[in-house]
């Protein structure tokens, strides 16, 4: 049969920046939550909730708003409660 | 007894009586099993998110229950029988704060999901 190792070593062969220097300018993330000692999210806070569902209305993910797990799981459960009742949009096109 | 929240969407042609004719239904439920309603709230016609059986709004009622957890059944299966209840949700009372005045009846001046009670009344 015919080699299969192709693209084991590709990605190293490409000239990356050094990694450092990604991170330097990088803010500190805190959750918006836990900052404000909120416990409870409700789904029938439209406004809230709609600051996590930008645009296209895709859930905000954790990587970027930087809400701790804890709390975007309740974000999450608020969002596709809402969402189930018409209160904010599952698209927007 | 345990704490929900129910909430029911209906058909945004109902009149007030036959809305409160559903909340007495949820209501009769609740009391005859022994418990008891801690809390109505209307919050009328809302613009939807997006259309539900090709309707653009939507009549929103919330209420706060005390009852056992059987009753929760029953409410559940009522809902479903009415097909004037477009969309509905029962959950467990998570926090306190729910027996106030929910977000939604928060006073905000330019909010542009809601509709303004006097539109197209004007001078």
């Amino acid at each position: 049969m015919g080699r299969r190792d192709g693209g084991s070593s590709r990605g190293d062969a490409k000239g990356r920046k050094p990694f450092k220097r990604k991170f330097l300018f990088r803010k500190k993330k805190f959750c918006k939550f836990c900052e404000e000692k909120l416990h409870f999210i409700d789904y029938k806070d439209v406004r809230l909730l709609q600051g996590f569902v930008p645009e296209r209305s895709k859930i905000f993910p954790r990587r970027i708003s930087g809400t701790c797990s804890k709390h975007q799981r309740k974000v999450m459960r608020a969002i596709k409660r809402a969402r189930s009742l018409a209160l904010i949009p599952f698209t927007s096109d | 007894m345990l704490q929900y929240e129910t909430i029911f969407m209906t058909d945004p042609n109902l009149t007030d009586e036959e809305i409160d004719a559903i909340a007495a239904i949820v209501e009769s439920i609740t009391t005859t099993a022994g418990g008891k309603v801690l809390k109505t709230e209307k919050w009328g016609k809302r613009r939807l998110a997006y259309p539900v059986e090709h309707r653009e709004e939507g009549i929103y009622t919330l209420m706060l229950l005390e009852c056992p957890p059987a009753q929760v059944k029953e409410i559940d299966r009522r809902y479903r029988m009415n097909d004037r209840i477009l969309r509905h949700l029962t959950v467990r009372m998570e926090d306190e704060s729910q027996l106030g005045p929910s977000p939604m009846m928060r006073p905000r001046p330019a909010e542009r999901d809601e509709i303004p009670p006097d539109a197209g009344i004007a001078p």
